[in-house]
């Protein structure tokens, strides 16, 4: 009386070897040669093995059973391969033909939201210019988003009307409110680095506008810093070129206007050339000497440059997006576009 | 600020095309928003920033005309005539009792005024820059002050009880009707122009209506004063109103340009409206604003700059701008900045002076930048994975607000008891509550998609949550959210796809979860380390309306954290096996209860280090055979001895020793077919 064990190894023995015996075989005859070798009605291998079935534990013949039956199934199938691989072109089996110019079965692939795409694609050009990415919290403290920011207490942009404050304040943090540029990353990142700084920040910024299509309380923006000896402004309009122009795919040009931002001096509006005219980039200047001192850098060592862009605008100029309330609306088919 | 081009011509030559003014203006710093012709003039409508205060009269703008085409500025004569009769401190006096609040307040009077319609030129120049006529000596206050930027107001005389003024803050309930003819309710911290007994005028803000000049009035006195511009914005913003004055006060006016401005006023009106200018003028308080020399220093221009200005030329600028050069050495220049420039206080202000009018399209922007490392974040590299296992399994990116509404908020919130951050005014329509979870929002998100017809509505955002912190700044977790119209079973796979792609060593445990949000049995929680990093559940009915969905979802929450960390960005090759594998098919009748987590830990243990994989196949329920509370565990073994081959019977063996076990531990039955 077999075991359960041997009977499964004779079974695993024989798929071996009736495989290796038909892939074997080089021509018909060989073939019907091994056939009867294994699968022949009388006297093959797998007759004479499911004698043996009957010898096998009762609890056992339903396994025994089950592998027989794939045991029997493999060995016909291999020997039907070989045959057809034998037989060649003039057999007419096969899966048949299929209509193909039905559609296929359709995979479900999503779209990355544009803001994700233009902010990979501003990141990726920062990076071969050198900056690396740093973050900071949304939910800031009046230094970091004001005091060393060079804007004092008396300052118009400190208005509560003008941001966002929290209901109620920490107990060791004082008032917070959502933070209304990524400015705040650059004290936070010079607060623990020693220059050379060269960062881009990248996150959401808001202020109470009332959402329209070219406004919204939330957007994005994208800020960079460098800070080292000798950087000037120089620096500044030929980092943003590069930027301008590979963000493009085209030689751009820069411009400067003067403005006026607490935490640089000088500060300008930058412009670039985009088809006929110019069109407004963003705000940039060097870094307020306020602003050195305030994170423990001395000004007359080390100058820097800044810049703030909000991503909203380079992407909706870029795919065409009229209203950019669109953008959080989430709408599949608007999502789907891109 | 609007400037007429006529009016701008009084006080400097304008020989260059309109356009080319506007175009230099603005590349030195007066953005150019747009020009209208008025009358045969020409309006053109400058944006100041906030730094320049001096740019918010014709004045001012002129001289920075003046300083950009090297012309002399032109500027009026002030001495106006005074009468032989009695001084002004024996017609009135001024009292200032919040000096705080105006530290500075100076008073003429000018009796026997006519009252009028005001001459053309006059009329001309305020309709162009949008101003309407009021009478004579209305508008003369009006045109001062747009002609150098010091708000003024004429009272009338007679209508002031006791004859004099009291500057102070506003006594309880007192108001006061101003020419606008709304009536104001004055708080404390206000600053009020009074007379013996009540209010006259809200200081630097508005004039009040009942002292208003008109027709019948001959006696005026004349106010030039300065305000404190923190109070200034304070008032006109607790009022809602806002005016030219204030607007000039909230800046900072030139404080040596007040009585300039008292005396070109009375001046203009003797000439248009008679009168006779009582001898004298009172002026109460200070305005002493100290203006110590600033050193530029020369090497400074190019450091910063990247270019180099030639020392004449700084030189000429800073004159040009009325900036005194006190002493220029070898190495640097030492200067002190006008009254009316208070922004000037430092060097780099100097240099910022002398780059914009030297012009920054000077500057160069081909210089080469040192080439620098850099590296991607982690961050970035396990959130780009996990996007594109989200994008690949049929998941569109959302990007939703921070803010929801209380009872969206309300709705869930599994990280945090604690009440939501709230802002005081709210970021969008009543959504002023800071979000502790993703899911809110992108249920909100669901609701859109289906109110517009769209039915296959897969999204997932990454962002952060804001969980308050005791006695600091909050957390902000980064977050996955998922809402999927698909199944529990589907969108767990998808987050088993995730732990997969990011190689995690440790892929979090799955417990049973409630929450009111998901039907009851059907939500889970992800554990990881016994720290709960994450949710899975499918939204109950009664959670679907909250957020008014229609049909069902699956949503899921993951904290991103831990994926991040324990993300395995750059493995080691494990050498392919040389041996083969063997798979065995089990099938196990078990209780309900008993949850596939426990067969798995057994089929685990009983296997050891031969198991490969372990694949659930299916469950398969039938009363009649199985019975009730019952079912059937079909699933696969695969077993591989790394160091030789395994045969059938050794794997055997483990099947049978995982049905063994099973049935002790676990109440099972194999399941005969």
């Amino acid at each position: 009386m077999a075991t359960l064990a041997e009977f499964l190894a004779q079974l695993d023995a024989l798929v071996d070897e009736a495989r290796a015996s038909f892939t074997a075989a080089s021509d018909l005859e060989g073939l019907e040669a091994s056939r009867v070798q294994f699968i022949g009605a009388k006297q093959g291998r797998l007759k004479a093995v499911q004698k043996e079935l009957s010898g096998v534990a009762r609890e056992d013949k339903p396994t025994a059973g089950k592998r027989f039956n794939e045991t029997k199934a493999a060995v016909e199938a291999a020997f039907e391969s070989a045959r057809q691989r034998l037989e060649g072109s003039t057999a007419a089996a096969g899966p048949g033909p299929l209509d193909v110019t039905l559609p296929g079965k359709k995979q479900r692939i999503g779209r990355l939201h544009p803001i994700t795409q233009t902010i990979a694609d501003l990141k990726e050009i920062m990076g071969r210019l050198g900056f690396t990415v740093a973050g900071g919290p949304e939910i800031e403290d009046e230094w970091h988003n004001f005091e060393a920011l060079n804007i004092p207490e008396s300052h118009p942009a400190r208005d509560p009307l003008e941001n966002f404050y929290l209901a109620a304040a920490e107990r060791n943090v004082g008032p917070m409110l959502l933070r209304s540029q990524t400015s705040t990353v650059q004290i936070r990142v010079m607060e623990h680095t020693e220059p050379p700084v060269r960062i881009i920040s990248l996150g959401r910024v808001y202020r109470p506008d009332t959402a329209d299509a070219t406004h919204y309380p939330m957007f994005h923006q994208i800020e960079g810093l460098m800070v080292d000896r000798g950087v000037t402004m120089a620096h500044l309009k030929s980092v943003l070129r590069l930027f301008a122009s590979s963000y493009l795919g085209a030689d751009v040009h820069i411009r400067f206007r003067p403005s006026f931002f607490p935490f640089t001096e000088p500060s300008v509006e930058v412009d670039m050339t985009w088809g006929e005219g110019w069109i407004e980039m963003g705000g940039a200047g060097m870094v307020d000497p306020h602003v050195l001192s305030a994170v423990g850098y001395d000004p007359d060592e080390y100058s820097g440059f800044a810049f703030g862009l909000g991503v909203e605008r380079l992407c909706a100029r870029r795919h065409g997006v009229a209203d950019i309330r669109d953008f959080y609306r989430n709408d599949v088919r608007f999502l789907a576009q891109f | 600020m609007i400037v007429s081009w006529d009016w701008l011509r009084q006080y400097v030559a304008l020989d260059m095309p309109r356009e080319e003014l506007e175009r230099r203006l603005m590349m030195a710093g007066l953005n150019h928003e747009s020009t209208e012709q008025v009358d045969g003039d020409w309006a053109i409508d400058l944006e100041v920033t906030s730094n320049r205060p001096d740019c918010l009269g014709h004045i001012g703008v002129a001289r920075e005309v003046a300083v950009l085409w090297e012309q002399p500025l032109r500027l009026p004569a002030t001495a106006p005539a005074e009468s032989g009769g009695d001084r002004v401190d024996s017609l009135t006096s001024v009292d200032i009792e919040c000096p705080m609040l105006c530290s500075r307040y100076t008073a003429r009077v000018i009796r026997n005024v006519r009252v009028g319609p005001s001459p053309d030129w006059l009329r001309n120049r305020l309709q162009t820059v949008g101003l309407a006529s009021i009478n004579n000596i209305v508008d003369i206050t009006n045109y001062v002050m747009l002609e150098c930027g010091q708000p003024l107001h004429a009272f009338d005389f007679a209508k002031l009880r006791g004859r004099r003024i009291v500057v102070r803050e506003p006594r309880a309930d007192e108001q006061l009707e101003a020419i606008d003819h709304h009536t104001y309710k004055l708080q404390p911290g206000m600053c009020v122009i009074a007379d013996a007994e009540q209010p006259v005028g809200i200081g630097g803000v508005m004039g009040g209506a009942d002292t208003e000049v008109g027709s019948d009035t001959r006696d005026l006195l004349i106010e030039a004063a300065e305000f404190d511009p923190t109070s200034i914005r304070r008032t006109a913003r607790a009022l809602g109103l806002h005016s030219d004055s204030s607007y000039r006060f909230e800046r900072g006016i030139d404080p040596e340009g007040v009585d300039w401005a008292s005396r070109r006023a009375c001046e203009l009106i003797l000439e248009l409206a008679g009168g006779e200018l009582a001898p004298g003028v009172i002026d109460v308080g200070t305005s002493k604003h100290d203006r110590a020399p600033i050193a530029l220093r020369y090497e400074q221009l190019p450091r910063i700059l990247g270019i180099d200005v030639p020392r004449d030329a700084v030189s000429r600028i800073l004159v040009a701008l009325g900036i005194n050069v006190v002493r220029e050495s070898a190495d640097r220049i030492e200067a002190i900045a006008p009254s009316w420039r208070r922004d000037l206080t430092r060097e780099i202000d100097l240099i910022e002076e002398v780059a914009r009018i030297h012009g920054y399209d000077t500057i160069s922007e081909d210089v080469s930048v040192p080439m620098a490392r850099s590296a991607r974040t982690r961050e970035d590299r396990v959130l780009e994975r996990i996007r594109e296992v989200m994008v690949g399994s049929g998941f569109d990116e959302a990007l939703t607000p921070s803010a929801v509404e209380e009872p969206l908020s309300a709705a869930f919130s599994p990280w945090t008891d604690r009440p939501p951050l709230q802002t005081q005014t709210p970021v969008l329509r009543r959504a002023n509550q800071l979000r502790r979870s993703l899911v809110p929002s992108l249920l909100e998100a669901r609701r859109t998609n289906e109110s517009v017809g769209n039915e296959e509505i897969e999204l997932f955002e990454i962002a952060h949550i804001y969980l308050p912190s005791a006695d600091a700044l909050p957390k902000e977790p980064l977050t996955l959210g998922v809402t999927s119209g698909r199944s529990l079973g589907d969108v767990k796979g998808v987050i088993e796809a995730l732990c997969d792609r990011l190689q995690l060593s440790q892929w979090p445990a799955v417990e049973p979860h409630d929450d009111p949000l998901f039907w009851p049995g059907r939500a889970a929680r992800y554990v990881l380390d016994g720290e709960i990093v994450g949710f899975l559940g499918e939204v109950s009915e009664s959670g679907s309306a909250v957020f008014g969905l229609r049909g069902p979802t699956t949503v899921c929450e993951l904290s991103l954290a831990s994926l991040i960390d324990g993300a395995q960005l750059i493995t080691t090759l494990e050498p392919l096996p040389q041996f083969p594998a063997i798979a065995r098919d089990v099938n196990l009748e078990l209780d309900e209860g008993v949850l596939w987590a426990d067969v798995e830990a057994l089929v685990r243990q009983c296997c050891g280090a031969l198991l490969e994989r372990l694949d659930y196949l299916e469950t398969y329920r039938d009363q009649e055979r199985l019975g009730p509370d019952r079912k059937s565990l079909l699933f696969k073994i695969t077993l591989r001895d790394a160091a030789g081959t395994l045969t059938g019977s050794r794997a055997d063996e483990i099947r049978d020793r995982i049905v063994t076990t099973s049935e002790q531990r676990l109440g099972a039955r194999l399941r005969s077919s």
